[in-house]
């Protein structure tokens, strides 16, 4: 009996991501939910980790459980009132949310298998590839190459016109990556707007009568 | 950092957030004692603070109707437990004002010397715990090293180191041992650089001055409506100490010796010596300044306890004699204020006619102090409330008697 | 390793073997970290505040002091306020502890002795870094108490604050090496003092005050550790644990405090190249022989740790010297001071890389 250490803790890291997921869902304290949020979250960073993505593996911490999940808890924890500490889920919505999720559950599962390359088990000496370096294709994914696509002006079946086409289509991300930074400047405004102070100065007050 | 409120204005957020009460206390490492502080914050802006006193009250004056005065003696050491012989100091005056008691030369200058002494035990107490109250640890080690040595002598001479019950009605209990005077010439003489370490750390370091620069700010007038005195009065800017202003029966205690009042007059402060400059970030009546007039006084103090030698040695070798426990007082009051570390300490004493007085009673120093509070902390944060309660130096002992 | 235990056992157990040896070392590591430091801070604090430090425990330096500590910690009560969210006032100081761990699986101590070699190591270093923020959150939550919601809100926003010049900085030294991967920043400043990343350029020297004190500040050390204030919160988000469960939180501090000195020593201070290269001079490279190169990465490892250690003396230094700061001080350090002048190095360092991009 042979075990494949590398498979064995990719489902048992995946087990316990589906696992925290669920108790998200089930559990009827707020706090916890999003205590069992990093956890499943942090199982995705593990997933990310173990099949060679150093660097999103790295930023699924950063941002997601540093970032995101530090700013739920503190909302949470700081307007945790007793109702929300103890919410109570009618059964029906359990029917309604356990047929919704089934669907699309089933959904994701026919798309995943119909994958060819992802469907056989893990191909012969795939655990001795080297990792790539991740965070190279990123960055210039970001400034706007197709990293992914450079050797397509060397195949020879395609035509000139062919190929015009798909240069003129690769910009790469930069136009989403601008997109998403304004939207944040233009989301860090708002909530500076919101939470600014406003002064209102009003009619001064009755003096007490002099005794 | 406080908000300042100027006239009637409403500041309205569009996000409603709730206040919070906050209790600090009785049980808390920086009130300085059984002090339970009510702190009404919305987030870390305070709005009120309500200090709630009483947590150490054991009846001393209660008590004083019971005993003769110098049987109370021992009461008065519990009050300023921080600084036991100036509370004796008080008490002995009083009674004596009321006997209406001259006193030796001897026991004029012992007295001057070992006040002085309790005043800068008391000050190195204040300075160290306040450094401690805003995070600096190691401040606090030298002064209590150095008011350890205060303490060895203080034991020398009457075998207890924070209650001594030493000076009495008619004198003190016993006189100087021999060689004590040169024990007290040593540990001068090597506290000057001491000083200079704790101006580095605390006084000048730029930390301790954006903690307290600006904080609590006490203006003269709002200081003398609440009777504060001591310190919080002089770092006010108000030049007034009983030592030099108060009553003939004090002030002559102090007559002939050379000392400053440390008080920011027309801008500056005494220059008698070179101290560390004031910072452009601190304005009178902050933290800041408080600190800074103890700290000066300290000096102050010791060159008071070099005169105070000087001129022992040179007085004839009588200390006086204490009263006889059952002496009778004649019938009347009197009142005395006299200038302890924390502030002005007052004693009455009211007396029909027997041995026991009628009604004995301490006006406590740090009581008025404490009150201005509520004043000097609206608008500051929850951080800065250790920094203006270690600054009014204040000890429960005195407070709730 | 499990190329060893291969002939001996069957495949599956060799290699779980092998990884559970290997992780048991890492952790035995950063335990080991937080018993040492532990014992110096108060030996470094006795002796600034002119006083011994303990000298009882272990012969006259104390050394089992930690261990005569931790069997304290393990034997008090187990207490739990009764308004406790008992789950997650277990599980706060784990967590923790476990994001402090996980750090020392990304810090090499010499060229090549690293748990895993990643190759955006220092990203990996910083993001995991992030994480103990949410232990301190989760305890001071589920004490159910006010002052703990207070000290961890205030550790919360410090920290996170902190990551972002904290970023900036260890960035220059990224973009000079070329490299997030440790070891290759590591292995480019061999040699002498002057191949040091810290005397590259001017900017980078700025940039290595500036990252001392973010990392200050975003290990919770003083002046910036108002989320342990003793005299404000009593203990802050820890006020409500005691006995091993507190154990736990400082061993944390400590071993984060380590590795984000080692990160400093790496980024710019040549990791586990000396001032001078005695391994070179010995003769201890990788070209005359195996254990050769093993002597010369030994005495880069036992380099590497004075350097860390150098950087954790410094913090503790630094805080039984300095008062504390306010929150609003200490956010002011960090938006107003720390983030301008990290992001000024930042130009000036790639403006010099620019001009001069063999080096000066």
């Amino acid at each position: 009996m042979d075990i494949n250490w590398h498979s064995f803790f990719f489902l048992l890291v995946a087990l316990l991501t589906c696992a925290f997921a669920l108790a998200v869902v089930i559990s009827s304290n707020i706090v916890r939910m999003a205590f069992y949020l990093v956890l499943s979250l942090g199982g995705v960073a593990g997933l990310f980790f173990l099949a060679g993505a150093d660097f999103l593996g790295g930023l699924q911490l950063l941002v997601y459980v540093g970032g995101t999940l530090v700013l739920l808890a503190f909302g949470v924890m700081l307007t945790a009132r007793a109702p929300l500490v103890s919410m109570k889920t009618a059964p029906g919505q359990w029917v309604l949310a356990a047929v919704v999720g089934g669907c699309l559950l089933a959904v994701l599962l026919q798309v995943a298998w119909s994958v060819g390359q992802w469907a056989g088990p893990g191909r012969p000496g795939v655990l001795e590839e080297e990792a790539k370096p991740t965070a190279a294709p990123l960055g210039l994914g970001l400034v706007g190459v197709r990293v992914d696509q450079l050797d397509v002006d060397r195949r020879a079946d395609l035509t000139e016109k062919e190929k015009k086409a798909r240069e003129a289509g690769m910009s790469g991300y930069l136009v989403a990556f601008e997109v998403i930074s304004v939207h944040l400047v233009v989301v860090l405004i708002g909530a500076a707007y919101l939470a600014r102070a406003k002064r209102r100065v009003d009619a001064p007050l009755a003096r007490p009568p002099q005794t | 950092m406080a908000l300042q409120r100027s006239g009637p204005e409403t500041v309205e957020f569009d996000v409603h957030t709730d206040e919070l009460l906050v209790n600090m206390g009785p049980q808390h490492p920086s009130t300085h004692g059984v002090l339970r502080v009510v702190v009404r914050a919305d987030g870390e802006v305070v709005s009120e603070v309500t200090p709630q006193i009483g947590y150490l009250h054991r009846c001393a004056e209660k008590i004083g109707e019971n005993v003769t005065p110098r049987q109370w003696i021992p009461y008065t050491d519990r009050m300023d437990y921080l600084a036991g012989m100036n509370m004796n100091l008080g008490w002995a005056l009083t009674v004596e004002k009321l006997l209406r008691m001259e006193l030796p030369e001897r026991a004029r200058h012992l007295r001057v010397l070992i006040a002085e002494l309790g005043r800068i035990a008391s000050h190195l107490v204040a300075a160290g715990t306040y450094g401690l109250d805003l995070g600096s640890f190691t401040p606090f080690m030298y002064c209590f090293r150095e008011r350890e040595r205060i303490l060895d002598l203080f034991e020398l001479v009457c075998g207890a180191r924070l209650t001594y019950s030493y000076i009495t009605i008619g004198g003190v209990t016993a006189d100087l041992p021999p060689g004590w005077l040169e024990e007290c010439e040593a540990f001068l003489d090597q506290f000057n650089p001491v000083i200079d370490e704790l101006h580095a750390m605390l006084t000048s370091n730029a930390i301790f001055i954006r903690r307290t620069a600006k904080i609590g700010v006490l203006a003269p007038e709002v200081a003398i409506d609440y009777g504060c005195t001591g310190p919080v009065l002089r770092g006010s800017g108000v030049s007034w100490d009983l030592r030099r202003d108060g009553e003939p029966c004090y002030t002559k205690m102090y007559e002939g010796y050379r000392f400053e009042v440390i008080a920011q007059v027309d801008g500056r402060y005494p220059q008698d010596q070179k101290y560390p400059p004031v910072p452009a970030a601190a304005v009178l009546g902050d933290s800041w300044h408080r600190f800074y007039v103890r700290m000066l006084e300290v000096v102050q103090s010791v060159g008071l306890v070099r005169q105070a030698i000087e001129r022992y040695r040179r007085s004839p070798p009588d200390c006086g004699e204490p009263i006889r426990i059952t002496q009778k007082l004649p019938k009347g009051e009197a009142y005395l204020e006299t200038e302890a570390p924390k502030g002005q300490m007052g004693f009455m004493v009211i007396s029909d006619g027997a041995a026991i007085p009628w009604r004995a009673r301490a006006r406590s120093s740090s009581f008025c102090n404490l009150s201005v509070i509520s004043e000097l902390c609206r608008g500051c944060l929850i951080a800065d409330v250790p920094s203006v309660l270690g600054s009014l130096d204040i000890v429960l002992g005195e407070i709730d008697r | 390793m499990a190329e060893l235990l291969k002939s001996f056992v069957p495949v599956w157990l060799a290699y779980s073997t092998a990884a559970a040896v290997n992780a048991a070392l890492l952790v035995v590591l950063a335990l080991m970290v937080a018993a040492v430091c532990n014992w110096l801070e108060r030996k470094v604090a006795g002796r600034i505040q002119d006083r011994l430090g303990p000298t009882r425990v272990g012969g006259r330096f104390g050394w089992l002091q930690s261990v005569a500590d931790g069997l304290k910690l393990l034997a008090k009560e187990d207490l739990i306020p009764q308004g406790a969210d008992r789950l997650l006032f277990r599980a706060a100081p784990y967590v923790s502890f476990c994001a402090a761990c996980s750090l020392y699986l990304a810090l090499p101590l010499a060229d090549g002795w690293v748990a895993l070699q990643l190759n955006s190591a220092v990203f990996f270093i910083l993001a995991v870094a992030g994480l103990e923020v949410l232990g301190v959150i989760l305890a001071g939550y589920a004490s159910g108490s006010k002052w703990s919601l207070f000290g961890a809100m205030r550790e919360a926003a410090q920290v996170v604050s902190n990551e972002i010049p904290l970023a900036l900085c260890a960035l220059i030294p990224v973009m000079i090496a070329g490299s997030m991967d440790l070891v290759e920043i590591g292995n480019r400043q061999e040699g002498w003092l002057t191949n040091w990343l810290v005397f590259h350029d001017p900017f980078t020297f700025l940039t290595f005050f500036v990252y001392l004190t973010c990392a200050v500040a975003s290990v919770n050390r003083a002046p910036f550790d108002l989320a342990e204030a003793e005299s404000e919160l009593v203990a802050g988000f820890m006020t409500e644990y005691s006995g091993f469960r507190w154990g736990v939180f400082f061993m944390a501090e400590y071993a984060s405090m380590f590795v984000i000195s080692g990160l400093a020593a790496i980024l710019f201070l040549g990791g586990w190249n000396g001032p001078v290269p005695i391994a070179q001079w010995l003769g201890l490279t990788r070209d005359v022989g195996p254990l050769a190169a093993w002597l010369g990465n030994f005495l880069g490892m036992c380099n590497m740790l004075l350097k860390c250690s150098l950087g954790v003396l410094v913090m503790m230094w630094l805080r039984w010297t300095l008062p504390r700061l306010r929150i609003d001080q200490v956010m002011t350090v960090c938006l107003r001071y720390c983030i301008p002048l990290a992001a000024v190095a930042l130009l000036g360092a790639m403006w010099w890389t620019y001009m001069w991009p063999g080096g000066w």
